[in-house]
C-alpha cells in the first residue's frame, strides 16, 4: 500500500509539474498571430451566428451574423447618418455623391452615384445594382429583408444613365431617402452580376460575399463566434476612401455573450473595441486597465445613444386613455432613484421624447429649457410647474462622494451627462390629477372611476439596466398606491409590443437619427395610418408600441413628410411642435438615453472618437457608422 | 445462441419504440411552445421602420405557408415523419433555407469531442480512484480524495468553469477562455489545428472533469465497498491470490459493471451538449444550438437535435443490454 501511495504521489506531482512547464512556456495565450499593430479586434455582441457560412443579409431569417464586420465592413448603401458629429458633419454622401434630389412634390427622388467604385471582385458598382436591389427584394416581400418597405414606397426605378437612379415613389414623401440612409443600418445595395447568376437567391449563401466596402472576407469561425476582415488592396476604389485609408488591415469581430469576459479579453489586450458592459463593469474595467476609457473621460463613461427608453403605455387600453392619469404615474415617479436604481447614476434623464444625445441637447434641449421651466400643468385643483431643472445637479452630487473628479463640474457638462431636468416627483399633484380623472383613494390604493382597483402589468426586460429601472418604477407606482407588477418579458420587441399584449412596459418607440433634427426615422412610423386594432393578433409595426394616435400629431407627421429635409429650421420647428404636444399628452413618459457602456482600449491603437475633444461618430460599434472610426485609427508606438 | 438472438430481437423492438414515443413526445412538447417562427421572422422584417398593416398580414400568410404550419397538427405530424423516414428533418426555420441538419452536424463534433473525452477521463480516473479508495480503505491519501470529492462532486459545475476563467483567463492569464481553436488556425487535419483544439478545450474539459470525477469516485467507492466483503474476495485473499489480481480482477471488474451502464447513458447524453460550459467558454456545440431554437421557435431544429439525442441515447443503452449478457453471466439472456 505504501509503494502505491508513493507512486501515486509521484504521478500527480510530476502531472502538475509537466502541467505547470507547459503553460508557463505561454505568458498570455495570443488569440491570432495576426500582428497586433496591424489587427483591430472588435468585440461583436451578437450571439455567435447559427448559420455562419451565410453572408445573404438581403434574407430574412436566414440565420447568419449581421454586426460580424459584415454589415460595417463590406456592404454599403448611399448615405450614412452618424449619432455623433460625423467627420465632416453628420451627413455622409457614401454611394451617392450627393444628397437625395426630390421633384416639387416629393413624389420622385433622384441620386446622382459616385463613379469609379468597384466591387471587391472588380466589377464597376452602377446604377443597375441599385435598381437590381430593388426590383429584386419587391418580388417577395416575405423573404427579403426590405421588399416590404419597398414594395410600400416605390411605383418604380429607372436608370437614364449608368451613374443616376430614378425612384418614382407611390406617395409624396421626402423622406424617401431614409431607406437608403444608414442609422445602425440601412438597405443595402446588391451586386447585380453575382445576384443573377443565382436561380434561387434567396438560397444563395453569397459565401465569400463580394465587398463594396473596404475590407473583405479573410476568415471565419465555422462555428460563428469571430471572423476576420481584411482591407482590400484596392481600398482606394470604395465610397470610403473619400474619408481615408482604414488603418488596421485586418478586423477581427469576436462574439463574446459574457459580459464579465468581455471585461478580461480587454484587460488581457485581446480586444480593442467593447460594445457594452454593464455600469458595475465599466467601473471595474476603469478601475483596472489605464489605457481603457469610454465615451466620456469619466462617469459616466457611457455613449447616450439616439435612443429613449421610456415607460409605453398601451394607449388602446382604456386604462390609459386619459392623460390625467398618465401624467399623476409620471409625477408619481422620482427621477434620481430611477437614475440611481438603473445605471448607478450613470444615465442621462430626459423629460422630453428626444434621446438627448448627438445634436440633439443644442438642437431642442437648449430650446425647450425655458419652455419646460415655466411650463404649467393644471391638475383639477391647482396649477403647478411639474418641470425641475436641478434633477442633473442633484444626481452629480450624489455620485461625487464615489466617484470625485470624475464627475463633471461645469453645468453643460452635468446637462449633457446626466439631466437637463426631469418631472418633480409630486405625490398631491398626481392625487389631484387622479381625482379630476374620477379615482378615487381607499387607504393606500387608487380605485379607478368604475370602483375596481386600479392595477397593470409593467413588462420590462429580462435583464441589465432597463429591467432594474422597470422593476424600480413598478415599486415607486406600488408606493403611491397603484397596485403595479413588474414582468419580465423575454420577447417584448418581438411579440409583446408588437401584438399589443402588454398593459405598460419599459422598453422605447423612439430612435432618432442622433446627428440630425429630422425626426422621420421614428415620426413616420406614428402615424394613424400604421396603428392597428387591439385584437391580439393584429401586429403593430415598428415604432409606434404605444398605439397612440392624435390628429395634431398626424397633421406634424405629414408636414413632415413634405419639408425638405435639408431644411433644419423647419424640421426643428416641427420637431419642436411634437415634442410639446407629447408634453401636454404624456401618451409615453420619457425617462433616459440609453446609456451604452462602449469601452476601448489605446494600447495598441489612437484616433478614438471622444465626447470631450473629438466625437466625430459613435463608439458603439455594431453600428453600421462605425465603420468611419477605423480611417481615424494609427498605430500606438 | 437462439436464446440471446430473441433477446437482441425484444432489445431492439423496445429501441424502436422508444425513439418512436421518444420523438413523438419530443414533436409535441416543441410544438406547444408559445413562441412562433414566423413571429419572430415578422419582428425582424418589421421591426425597424414603417410596412403596411396588409404587407403584415400578407407576409405572415406567406411564411405561415413556407413553413408548414398552416395545416393541422395532426398533418404537420405525419409531414413529419415522412420526412423523417427519408432521413429529411426539413429546413431550419430560423436560418432557412439551410437543413437543421446541416446546423447540427456544425455543433456536433465540438460536442461529442468534448463531452466524451471529458466523460472518459472523469470515468476512467474516477472509477480507478474509486475502486482504490473502497479496497485500501485505510489510505490517508485515497481518504483525502474522497473528502475533496465529497465536497466538490455538489459544486454546480458553471461555478467551477467561472472560478477558472476567472483564476486562468484574468488572475493568471495563461489559457484561452473563448471559443474553440485559435483564430489563425485554419481547420483542417492538422497538427496545428487538433493541437490548439486541445489548448482551447483544457478549461472547458477541466471544469466538466473536476465536478465530474466526483460521482464516479464516490459511486465505484461503495460499489467496491460491498464487494470486498464478498466471500470470494475473503477466499481470494485466504488463497494468497496477488493484491493486484484481487483488485483488478475479483473486485474492480465486478465493480465495473453497473458503471459500464452508467457510462453508456452519460455518453448517450452528450447528444444534448452541455449548455452552460458552452456559454462559459463560448464553445460552440449542441446545446447552444438547441437553446437558441427553442428560444426562436424553430422547431425544426429543436426536433433535428432531440432525435439525434433520443436515437444516441436509446442506442446505447441497447448496445449495452446486448453487452451485458457476454459481460456478465449472472446476466441471463431472455
Amino acid at each position: 500500500m505504501q509503494r502505491h501511495q508513493t507512486l501515486m504521489a509521484a504521478a500527480m506531482i510530476a502531472s502538475v509539474g509537466l502541467g505547470s512547464a507547459a503553460l508557463a512556456q505561454e505568458a498570455a495565450p495570443p488569440i491570432t498571430d495576426f500582428p497586433r499593430n496591424e489587427t483591430l479586434i472588435i468585440n461583436n455582441p451578437e450571439n455567435p451566428a447559427k448559420n455562419p457560412g451565410w453572408f445573404n443579409l438581403w434574407v430574412r431569417g436566414a440565420g447568419n451574423g449581421t454586426s460580424t464586420g459584415l454589415h460595417q465592413l463590406v456592404m454599403d448603401t448611399l448615405w450614412f447618418i452618424d449619432p455623433d458629429a460625423g467627420l465632416d458633419g453628420s451627413n455622409y454622401n457614401e454611394l451617392a455623391i450627393a444628397p437625395p434630389e426630390y421633384n416639387d412634390d416629393f413624389t420622385q427622388m433622384t441620386v446622382k452615384l459616385r463613379q469609379g467604385v468597384l466591387w471587391s471582385d472588380g466589377v464597376e458598382f452602377t446604377a443597375d445594382d441599385v435598381k437590381y436591389t430593388v426590383d429584386l427584394q419587391i418580388t417577395d416581400i416575405a423573404k427579403y429583408a426590405w421588399g416590404a418597405r419597398f414594395e410600400n414606397s416605390i411605383a418604380s426605378v429607372e436608370t437614364p444613365d449608368r451613374y443616376t437612379v430614378v425612384f418614382n415613389l407611390k406617395e409624396p414623401n421626402a423622406r424617401f431617402h431614409a431607406l437608403f440612409s444608414v442609422r445602425w443600418n440601412a438597405a443595402w445595395i446588391m451586386p447585380k452580376h453575382v445576384f443573377e447568376q443565382q436561380a434561387d437567391p434567396t438560397a444563395y449563401d453569397f459565401n465569400p460575399p463580394v465587398s463594396l466596402g473596404p475590407y473583405v472576407l479573410n476568415s471565419f469561425d465555422p462555428n460563428g463566434a469571430w471572423y476576420i476582415w481584411e482591407r482590400r488592396e484596392d481600398w482606394d476604389k470604395t465610397a470610403m476612401a473619400e474619408w481615408g485609408e482604414p488603418g488596421p488591415k485586418y478586423v477581427i469581430y469576436r462574439s463574446i455573450p459574457s459580459l464579465d469576459k468581455r471585461l478580461i479579453e480587454m484587460v488581457n489586450g485581446d480586444l480593442d473595441m467593447i460594445h457594452d458592459l454593464t455600469p458595475e463593469g465599466m467601473f471595474s474595467l476603469a478601475d483596472q486597465c489605464s489605457t481603457c476609457r469610454g465615451w466620456f473621460p469619466g462617469f459616466p463613461y457611457a455613449h447616450p445613444d439616439p435612443t429613449l427608453p421610456m415607460v409605453i403605455f398601451n394607449n388602446q387600453n382604456p386604462m390609459f386613455q386619459d392623460s390625467r392619469v398618465r401624467w399623476a404615474l409620471a409625477l408619481m415617479l422620482d427621477p434620481v432613484e430611477m437614475s440611481m436604481a438603473s445605471y448607478r447614476g450613470a444615465a442621462t434623464l430626459s423629460a422630453i421624447a428626444m434621446p438627448p444625445t448627438g445634436t440633439h441637447t443644442d438642437d431642442y434641449f437648449e430650446r425647450m429649457q425655458d419652455w419646460l421651466i415655466n411650463y404649467e400643468l393644471d391638475t383639477g385643483s391647482s396649477t403647478i410647474h411639474p418641470y425641475d431643472p436641478t434633477v442633473g445637479d442633484r444626481i452629480a452630487e450624489m455620485v461625487r462622494p464615489q466617484f470625485g473628479d470624475a464627475v463633471p463640474t461645469d453645468e453643460t457638462a452635468i446637462h449633457k451627462s446626466f439631466a437637463y431636468g426631469w418631472w418633480k416627483k409630486d405625490l398631491d399633484a398626481a392625487s389631484e390629477l387622479l381625482e379630476s380623472a374620477g379615482f378615487t383613494k381607499q387607504g393606500n390604493q387608487w380605485m379607478m372611476p368604475d370602483g375596481t382597483p386600479f392595477r397593470f402589468t409593467l413588462k420590462t426586460f429580462t435583464e441589465g439596466v432597463i429591467n432594474r429601472l422597470g422593476t424600480d418604477i413598478a415599486q415607486q407606482w406600488t408606493q403611491a398606491g397603484v397596485q403595479v407588477t413588474a414582468e419580465v418579458a423575454p420577447r417584448i420587441f418581438n411579440d409583446d409590443l408588437p401584438l399589443g399584449n402588454y398593459e405598460a412596459a419599459t422598453a422605447w418607440s423612439i430612435e432618432t437619427w442622433g446627428g440630425d433634427p429630422d425626426l422621420s426615422f421614428f415620426l413616420d412610423s406614428w402615424h394613424s395610418d400604421f396603428v392597428v386594432p387591439p385584437d391580439g393578433t393584429s401586429r403593430q409595426p415598428a415604432r409606434n408600441w404605444q398605439r397612440w394616435t392624435d390628429p395634431r400629431l398626424d397633421s406634424i407627421i405629414e408636414r413632415v413628410r413634405s419639408t425638405d429635409f435639408n431644411d433644419k429650421p423647419a424640421n426643428i420647428a416641427l420637431g419642436m411642435e411634437f415634442l410639446k404636444l407629447m408634453v401636454d399628452e404624456m401618451p409615453i413618459i420619457p425617462v433616459m438615453s440609453f446609456n451604452v457602456f462602449s469601452a476601448y482600449d489605446t494600447r495598441y491603437w489612437t484616433g478614438f472618437p471622444t465626447a470631450e475633444s473629438n466625437p466625430y461618430a459613435n463608439i458603439v460599434n455594431n453600428w453600421a457608422n462605425s465603420k468611419y472610426i477605423l480611417t481615424q485609427l494609427k498605430p500606438a508606438n | 445462441m437462439r436464446e440471446y438472438l430473441l433477446f437482441a430481437l425484444k432489445r431492439f423492438v423496445q429501441l424502436a419504440a422508444v425513439v418512436f414515443f421518444g420523438i413523438s413526445g419530443a414533436f409535441f412538447i416543441s410544438h406547444l411552445s408559445p413562441i412562433s417562427p414566423v413571429e419572430t421572422i415578422l419582428g425582424e422584417v418589421t421591426g425597424r421602420s414603417s410596412v403596411d398593416p396588409e404587407a403584415i398580414a400578407q407576409i405572415r400568410q406567406a411564411l405561415t405557408e413556407l413553413f408548414g404550419l398552416d395545416v393541422p397538427l395532426w398533418q404537420q405530424y405525419l409531414n413529419f415523419w415522412g420526412r423523417f423516414a427519408t432521413g429529411d428533418l426539413g429546413p431550419s426555420l430560423l436560418a432557412f433555407p439551410t437543413p437543421s441538419m446541416k446546423l447540427v452536424m456544425l455543433a456536433l463534433p465540438w460536442t461529442v469531442g468534448l463531452l466524451t473525452s471529458s466523460i472518459i477521463i472523469t470515468w476512467i480516473i474516477g472509477n480507478f480512484l474509486g475502486g482504490l479508495a473502497g479496497y485500501f480503505q485505510n489510505s490517508r491519501l485515497l481518504k483525502l480524495f474522497g473528502v475533496v470529492s465529497i465536497g466538490v462532486q455538489p459544486i454546480p459545475h458553471y461555478i467551477v468553469a467561472f472560478l477558472m476563467v476567472i483564476v486562468f483567463g484574468f488572475l493568471w492569464p495563461i489559457l484561452p477562455i473563448s471559443g474553440g481553436f485559435a483564430m489563425n488556425v485554419r481547420p483542417g487535419w492538422t497538427i496545428q489545428f487538433v493541437l490548439s483544439i486541445l489548448h482551447y478545450s483544457i478549461l472547458p474539459a477541466a471544469s466538466l472533469v473536476i465536478v465530474g470525477m466526483g460521482t464516479w469516485f464516490l459511486g465505484m467507492r461503495a460499489l467496491v465497498s460491498n464487494i470486498v466483503t464478498e466471500d470470494y474476495v475473503t477466499y481470494a485473499e485466504l488463497a494468497n491470490v496477488s493484491r493486484g489480481r484481487i483488485v483488478g480482477s475479483y473486485v474492480i471488474r465486478n465493480a465495473l459493471v453497473p458503471q459500464l451502464t452508467a457510462l453508456s447513458m452519460a455518453l448517450g447524453g452528450i447528444f444534448s451538449g452541455t449548455i452552460i460550459t458552452e456559454q462559459v467558454f463560448t464553445y460552440p456545440g449542441l446545446g447552444s444550438l438547441l437553446v437558441s431554437a427553442v428560444n426562436g421557435g424553430d422547431t425544426t431544429t429543436v426536433l433535428a437535435v432531440s432525435s439525434m439525442a433520443i436515437i444516441a441515447v436509446a442506442t446505447a443503452i441497447f448496445i449495452i443490454d446486448l453487452l451485458h449478457p457476454l459481460l456478465d453471466p449472472r446476466v441471463k439472456a431472455a
